[in-house]
């Protein structure tokens, strides 16, 4: 009976439901009542499914929906395990959100990158398990979801999690604190009083409307909801603008440095023949042994790229990943051991990962893969530890674009705004 | 046209000829990188289709003759590899029954190039048919006129698929006929969707043969 509390599954109409749940069509007025979606395809004798949410198992009108109301059956005993402070300016921001809890609101944060936005959520999170609240941390990306559990178990040591992704081993269980894809919220229904999703800016969850539904009634309708970027898109900057979202605004990182500003360089047809200032920096970085990604717009010119690198500049150690890699979450795991000087990549790791003390080189940032967004979060990538609070970011382009010139345009007014609350180079 | 496997986006224009109707335009289904994963059987065995360098018995079919059983003389359009393992995963059992498309048009140009009176499609159970919602082999082959000629048994529910050779082998006929059509002199051709160890096709055969076919091929998707 536990495992359907909030759930919403779907099951054939011929087996059998159990006496307690309720059940609901899949299907009204040709909308798809999981993902909200008209995305119909037929099947033989009038019937039809969703092509919508299909990976998450097939909604057909052979099927009906399962659920269960949201009892909010915890004890409520947490302890919270983290032992960090929070600045000043963080303690305003993690105020802010407490209030909101209380008024059932919607909440944006709008931190820079390396902000500490996960420390912020922490006493609210704690606040919501002791009031026996069920609690959802969700995110677009697996990566930021992988890496946001080990920190989240050790700060709510005493609090039973379940993480849910599509590549997860892991069977569902009911507990307070459930961290998971956004996808996995179809399988919700009206189960959490606090959502927080965390990068709700990045692909797919933006302009995402299957996403966007699915997020809205994975939460209570009493419940409350907490958007964290540094990067918005254009329509949450318009409610932020009429007013209909409250905002918390954060433009400086916990370590009170400025954000390193892209520098660009002008470069020849870079994949076709290896810019000499690319080899020149990269011999610099060899000699002081110091830890960099390269960023390039597209999975064809890793390998590239990355042979290059190696006929020009041996004895420099390092590899290449994209999002279909099967050995993805190995390489990136040997680069955070150390084990790697380098990693050239695609615009899977701009946001979501910390590697300590790095510098970061953007090869063909004037690509159009690389939105005005993306640069700013790769550029956050750089100085995000205290003991290396600023860093190197240079893009190398064939021309400035647009999105270049806009991105170093946004980082510079955060700049602006983070020098009056005594932000320093 | 968006690639129906991985989504991504594929350029393709119809030629002049093609633009006002002249040939007509069939735009792919799939992108280069998936089209190429399939991979077609050039040489088999004679008798159940499989790829050998030879066209010679397989080990197998030489056990069918033993049992006393007219070889099919099957036919695959592919082998079974990983990436129709893949396809037959979303097809069948994720149930994604717009993806029969891919390659309806060649199995269609197939069953039409044969000389044969009557197609005889497998069927599935009423169970099967209530929760998947559609035959996979009625999908893969719409547009041929098909026979639902056989019937699966009332008491079998199982699907072949989670049973090893041996635990399909030990199977008893699993399918009755569901109206007597005289089949006197007639060449029937039984289709499904994969042929693996052919204990499916050659029970729905015999039953065929009992009906008085004159004689009976199979045709599958993978083999």
């Amino acid at each position: 009976m536990e495992e359907y509390y909030g759930r919403q599954l779907v099951q054939p109409k011929i087996k059998n439901v159990p006496a307690y749940v309720s059940v609901a069509a899949t299907f009204n007025n040709h909308i798809c009542q999981r993902c909200g979606q008209t995305d119909i395809e037929k099947l033989p004798n009038y019937h039809f499914y969703c092509r919508a949410c299909l990976a998450l198992g097939r909604v057909s009108s052979r099927d009906v929906l399962l659920s269960l109301p949201e009892p909010n059956l915890f004890d409520g005993h947490d302890i919270l395990s983290w032992s960090g402070k929070l600045t000043a300016k963080q303690q305003e921001v993690s105020n802010e959100l407490i209030a909101t809890l209380k008024e059932k609101n919607e909440h944006l944060v709008w931190a820079v990158t390396g902000a500490g936005k996960t420390e912020m959520l922490f006493p609210v999170i704690h606040k919501a398990l002791t009031q026996r609240y069920r609690v959802g941390i969700v995110s677009p990306r697996v990566d930021v979801i992988i890496e946001l559990a080990p920190r989240l178990q050790a700060a709510f040591s005493k609090t039973d999690m379940v993480v849910l992704h599509g590549e997860q081993t892991q069977d569902y269980r009911y507990t307070p604190l459930v961290l998971a894809t956004t996808h996995q919220m179809l399988r919700f229904k009206s189960a959490f009083d606090l959502l927080i999703v965390d990068e709700v800016d990045s692909f797919p969850y933006a302009g995402d409307k299957m996403l966007s539904y699915a997020v809205q009634q994975a939460k209570k309708a009493t419940g409350t909801l907490i958007f964290l970027t540094a990067t918005p898109t254009k329509q949450l900057q318009k409610r932020v603008r009429r007013g209909s979202l409250k905002t918390s605004y954060l433009p400086l990182r916990y370590h009170q440095h400025l954000l390193p500003v892209i520098k660009t360089t002008l470069v020849g047809n870079w994949r076709r023949k290896i810019p000499k200032q690319l080899v020149k920096q990269l011999t610099h970085f060899q000699r002081t042994e110091q830890r960099f990604l390269i960023f390039v717009p597209k999975v064809a010119d890793l390998k590239k790229v990355y042979d290059q690198i190696n006929k020009h500049v041996p004895h420099l150690k390092g590899d290449y990943v994209h999002a279909a890699d099967s050995r993805r979450q190995e390489k990136v795991q040997a680069m955070r051991d150390y084990q790697l000087q380098y990693l050239v990549t695609t615009t899977i790791l701009e946001r979501g990962v910390t590697f300590p003390g790095i510098d970061v080189l953007i090869l063909g940032a004037d690509d159009t893969t690389f939105s005005e967004n993306a640069l700013v979060q790769i550029a956050g990538r750089v100085g995000r530890k205290n003991d290396r609070p600023t860093g190197l970011v240079r893009a190398y382009v064939q021309h400035i674009s647009l999105n270049v010139v806009a991105a170093q345009r946004q980082i510079k007014q955060m700049n602006h705004r983070g020098k009056k609350l005594g932000g320093r180079k | 046209m968006i690639c129906q496997l991985c989504q991504t986006f594929i350029k393709q224009t119809p030629s002049l000829l093609q633009t006002f109707g002249m040939i007509r335009w069939q735009p792919n289904k799939l992108c280069q990188a998936c089209q190429s994963e399939f991979v077609s059987i050039s040489c088999a065995c004679s008798g159940c289709g499989r790829q050998q360098n030879n066209e010679s018995l397989c080990f197998d079919c030489q056990r069918w003759e033993k049992q006393g059983k007219i070889l099919l003389q099957h036919t695959s359009l592919y082998q079974y590899n990983d990436a129709m393992r893949d396809f037959m995963q979303r097809y069948k059992f994720n149930g994604d029954y717009s993806l029969r498309q891919i390659f309806n048009h060649e199995l269609i140009q197939y069953v039409n190039n044969m000389a044969i009176d009557l197609v005889v499609v497998i069927p599935i159970s009423e169970y099967t048919m209530m929760t998947r919602g559609f035959n996979q082999t009625v999908g893969l082959f719409e547009g041929v006129t098909l026979s639902d000629l056989l019937k699966v048994k009332a008491k079998n529910k199982s699907h072949q698929s989670q049973f090893n050779r041996k635990g399909r082998m030990m199977r008893t006929q699993p399918f009755t006929v569901s109206k007597s059509l005289p089949l006197h002199n007639k060449r029937v051709l039984l289709v499904d969707d994969v042929y693996t160890t052919g204990n499916t096709l050659y029970h729905a055969a015999d039953l065929l043969y009992d009906l008085g076919a004159k004689n009976v091929k199979s045709l599958s998707l993978a083999r």
